[in-house]
């Protein structure tokens, strides 16, 4: 038998000093939790963490003497001013990570007792959300549930008052707590009711560095972001999907030109949409990348609203907030169509506007063009013509180009990329008299087979350009077709092939591709399940288990149910596990002779073992001693014998014990 | 910090309903579930406001990933329940009756701790009252004893009821604990006047008229020298009090003195004082190997000796008048 000894001071849990191993554990589980802020945060304060940890490392082996207490007022007000100082605020999400890290950097060098450790340990827990603010891939959530298993294991090393316990011990502990803890964490978010948000207002930093289509064109300003590999969107069609030519995703519309870069209109919402079709609608649901601007893709042309969203006068999708949150709509468009034959005068003279200073050698080809044609397609098919004939190359790494660009684009370098191509093409068209925009946005695809879904990156990115004419409303021309039919038709790589990477998966190796598509496959599912489960989705969902919760006190109910459903199941598992074993059957015989001896006045001691029982009931004046004497001599050797328990020694045990009175 | 998260008055009404129902024990004590209670600790309090403070972050910012780990969190602090309820469920405690001590000695408590289940169970703790507790480790089917001294401020006759035995683990987040009321009696002997005081005391109550002590033995033969290391029983306090120093009174033949220890020849001195010296007296009449005898207002213990005499004297001396009998073993200077 152990023993633990202690004589008393007068002290209560969790005031007693923290144990050295707890020290060094909850110092590692905060390193731990904090790593992949390390690659964001500015440098000085990731070395005042290591400093803090280090010191307070030291200080646990002996090493160093405790910061004295009064060093901690000018270092919280260094480490706020230094804060203040590196973001200009203490609020929002960069400094106030910042801010958390400094102050419990801090509440290191001034923790001592076991509950000092506790609240770091809370503190952790708090960390691990701060991430999420920044990503919430697949491998970030798989990083969550490491860390929430370092820092429980360390929960239990605080909670154990074992130093000797050995540390894989622990983990495994912890890691059976988190895994049991995923059912009822499927329950929960399942069924705990969402609540749209915000609740209070957010900061506009929310997001950075957000690749993605720009509000203006420049020449060169696709061909970069040409070079993301990144996601844009994924559609999921209803029915078949159209064939890639025709897939023009609709982005930012840009009617006004300077002489070198497009620009947005004012945003004005479209009040009636007046649009003849030609063929049935294409129904898809689009899950949009956040891109931290206002604008929803969709095919050209979308013919349909989604909550707080508004169509603005050039046919542009656009949502009401920023878009900082993955974003999943219903969508539907009409591919064939006719639409704005009675454009407003004051839009068509915007859409005719250029600055008449800049390229003169442009505005003079296209002011001749239309002294040339009396029919304004005949001008476009010219220019399209001249595209495909002349030499004019399509190419990711145009030259750089200053000044009058267009002009040094047409008649000087000729290699150019789909803006250069767009830009100059509508400049012709302005200049010869007809109104012309650019589009911006996606083209085409990658078709996903494992998941049935499109796939749009960032490397799809495009831009084109919509001519109106008289009778034929808008009508888009894509001079990028006129120089490489095949960057419409099959898409950029190969278009470019053997000029630059190759970022789509089709190109590679079958098997390798397949594992790709798989794996965008599992994204565009957490997307959809994970990410996107919001208010809306979670009574889609529910309606269509169709087991008739609908409403708040329903899911709560169902939730409660549920969650004790699950525990008890867990209660009884573990119970049946851990049960005590069942006695032995020459135990239970040897129950039933103690009974017995009871009655006759021979009660067994409360102190005394079986063996020494037998013995004084045997020496006493009992009629039955001879009998004992047996049943002793077989209860020996049962219990304590090389043979153990047979049953014929069982019985004979039996028929002894049943003799006695 | 409290060690449970309820006022004490709320604990107390607690506490007598439990009484109520779950009469002391003598033998072990096994926590069944209707002896198990739980509830969060502060800690868990905490716990529970930084998931409140997750969850109106992850409404705020739509972030369902932050969701994901304010459920998981939820679902953690659940499951931390009900493995803090079974890291104590089916736990035996018994307690080996505490070997008497004299008032400010500390009392020795046994606690043999066993379960029969087939998992380990960790930082079990034992504590009486608010003391700072100690924190056993038990393997499956295992057994281990836990020790707890106790520091003494009263003499009497006790019972054994602020002890709980109680887990934390694994979590830290939930408290759960069993009251074991133990119908085992703690004694508290009178503090012994020490050495140096006895003497004085003897001399100064000597110098009346009676005899705190009446020495009958028959054969007194004379006054010798007193010797260091000598019985202070056979001193002649009458004979010091005269100024002759210290005298040994010598017997003859094998005639054992013996002697009655009265609380009615003690005038001077509280109640307290008085049990103080008897007890001493009682101490050294014992290592003299003397008869002696005990004589309370309401009690008489006759002659005698030995080490069960010795203790049904010292019992009558700490129970004598005691306040209030058979209550609670307290750790506060009361």
């Amino acid at each position: 038998m152990k023993t633990a000894d202690q004589v008393l001071p007068y002290q209560r849990i969790g005031q007693e000093e923290a144990s050295r191993g707890s020290v060094f554990a909850v110092c590692f589980c905060f390193l731990f939790s904090m790593a992949p802020h390390f690659l964001t945060l500015p440098i000085w304060i990731i070395v005042l963490v290591i400093v803090a940890i280090g010191w307070r490392s030291l200080q646990n082996l002996g090493r160093i003497r405790e910061l004295p207490k009064w060093m901690l007022i000018p270092l919280v007000l260094f480490g706020g001013i230094g804060v203040f100082a590196e973001y200009w605020t203490i609020v929002g999400r960069d400094a106030g990570l910042a801010l958390l890290t400094v102050m419990t950097s801090f509440k290191f060098l001034e923790s001592r007792y076991h509950r000092d450790m506790l609240i770091l340990v809370f503190l952790c827990y708090f960390l691990i959300a701060t991430h999420f603010l920044y990503s919430q891939s697949i491998m970030t959530a798989t990083l969550m549930f490491a860390t929430l298993i370092v820092i429980t294991a360390t929960l239990i090393t605080l909670n154990q008052r074992d130093e000797h316990a050995p540390v894989l011990d622990r983990l495994r502990t912890s890691g059976k707590l988190v895994l049991l803890s995923i059912p009822l964490m499927l329950i929960l978010f399942v069924l705990v009711p969402r609540v749209p948000g915000p609740l209070w207002g957010l900061s506009a930093e929310q997001r950075g560095g957000v690749t993605g289509l720009s509000d203006h064109m420049t020449p060169g300003a696709i061909s970069n972001l040409i070079r993301s590999n990144e996601v844009a969107f994924r559609v999921d069609f209803d029915d078949t999907v159209p064939e890639q030519s025709r897939l023009y995703w609709r982005g930012p519309v840009m009617p006004i030109f300077n002489g070198y870069r497009w620009t947005q209109a004012p945003r004005q919402p479209l009040e009636v949409l007046r649009m003849t079709v030609f063929d049935e609608p294409v129904s898809y649901t689009v899950t949009l990348e956040p891109n931290g601007e206002h604008w929803l893709l969709a095919l050209d042309i979308p013919t349909a609203l989604i909550e707080d969203s508004v169509m603005t006068q050039d046919i542009q999708l656009t949502s009401k907030k920023e878009i900082n949150d993955l974003l999943r709509y219903d969508m539907r468009s009409h591919l064939s169509y006719r639409v704005g034959l009675n454009e407003s005068s004051d839009y068509l003279a915007l859409t005719l506007g250029y600055p008449e200073q800049m390229n003169p050698r442009t505005l003079e080809l296209g002011r001749s063009l239309a002294q040339q044609y009396d029919r304004p397609e005949d001008i476009v098919d010219h220019v399209l013509r001249m595209f495909s004939e002349q030499e004019y190359v399509y190419t990711l790494q145009p030259p750089a180009l200053r000044g009058n660009v267009v002009d040094q684009f047409l008649f000087e370098t000729r290699r150019g990329f789909c803006e250069h191509y767009a830009g100059s093409f509508a400049l012709l068209m302005r200049a010869a008299g007809i109104p012309a925009r650019i589009v911006t946005g996606y083209q085409g695809g990658e078709f996903n087979n494992v998941g049935n879904y499109l796939i749009v990156r960032q490397s799809d990115a495009h831009a084109w350009t919509e001519v109106w004419l008289q009778d034929r409303g808008w009508v888009r021309v894509d001079p990028t077709a006129a120089v490489s039919p095949s960057r419409i038709e099959q898409g950029l790589d190969n278009a470019l092939s053997g000029e630059d990477s190759v970022f789509s998966i089709q190109n590679r190796n079958p098997i390798f591709g397949n594992i790709l598509y798989s794996w965008d496959n599992l994204q565009h599912s957490w997307n959809d399940w994970v990410l996107n489960y919001d208010e809306r989705r979670q009574r889609d969902f529910l309606s269509r288990l169709q087991i008739g919760i609908d409403n708040w006190s329903d899911m709560v109910f169902a939730l409660v149910i549920m969650l004790l459903g699950v525990t008890g199941l867990y209660w009884l598992v573990s119970w049946y596990r851990d049960r005590p074993p069942k006695p032995q059957a020459y135990e239970i015989l040897f129950r039933r002779l103690s009974k017995k001896l009871a009655r006759q006045g021979l009660a067994r001691g409360p102190a005394e073992d079986t063996r020494a029982f037998l013995r004084r009931a045997e020496r006493s004046d009992y009629p039955q001693s001879a009998q004992l004497a047996k049943i002793i001599e077989l209860y020996n050797r049962i219990k304590y014998g090389r043979q153990g328990s047979n049953r014929h020694s069982l019985e004979q045990l039996r028929t002894l014990v049943e003799d006695i009175r | 910090m409290a060690t449970l998260a309820l006022p004490r008055p709320l604990r107390r009404r607690i506490d007598r309903w439990f009484d109520s129902h779950n009469p002391p024990s003598r033998d072990s004590i096994t926590l069944h579930n209707r002896r198990l209670y739980i509830l969060p600790t502060r800690f868990g309090y905490l716990f529970a406001g930084m998931l409140l403070m997750l969850f109106l972050a992850a409404i705020n910012y739509q972030n369902s990933m932050a969701f994901v780990l304010t459920f998981t969190l939820t679902s953690l602090a659940i499951v931390s329940l009900w493995h803090t309820h079974k890291n104590l469920l089916g736990i035996s405690v018994k307690l080996q009756i505490p070997r008497p001590v004299f008032c400010g000695e500390q009392v020795d408590f046994r606690f043999e701790v066993s379960h029969a289940n087939l998992s380990r169970r960790y930082a079990i703790g034992i504590q009486y009252g608010d003391a700072s507790p100690v924190y056993l480790r038990l393997d499956p089917e295992g057994s281990c004893e836990a020790r707890l001294r106790l520091p003494t401020h009263r003499r009497g006759q006790f019972r054994p009821q602020g002890v709980t035995v109680f887990t934390r683990y694994p979590t830290g987040l939930f408290h759960a604990w069993g009251w074991l009321k133990f119908d085992l009696p703690i004694l508290v002997y009178p503090r012994p006047l020490e050495n140096a005081r006895l003497q004085q005391t003897m001399i100064a109550q000597y110098d009346g008229k009676t005899s705190t002590s009446t020495i009958e033995g028959d054969d007194f033969a004379g006054l010798r020298e007193h010797r260091k290391g000598e019985s202070l029983r056979h001193i002649s306090w009458k004979a010091y009090a005269r100024g002759k120093g210290l005298l040994t009174k010598t017997f003859q033949g094998n005639a054992r003195p013996s002697l009655w220890i009265d609380w009615s020849l003690l005038h001077d001195g509280s109640p307290e004082e008085k049990l103080s010296l008897m007890t001493a007296l009682v101490l050294a009449a014992e290592k003299e190997e003397q008869k002696y005898g005990l004589r309370l207002p309401d009690v008489t213990i006759e002659q005698g000796f030995g080490n069960a005499h010795k203790h049904a004297c010292l019992l009558a001396l700490a129970v004598f008048r005691q306040r209030d009998p058979d209550s609670e073993f307290s750790l506060e200077d009361s």
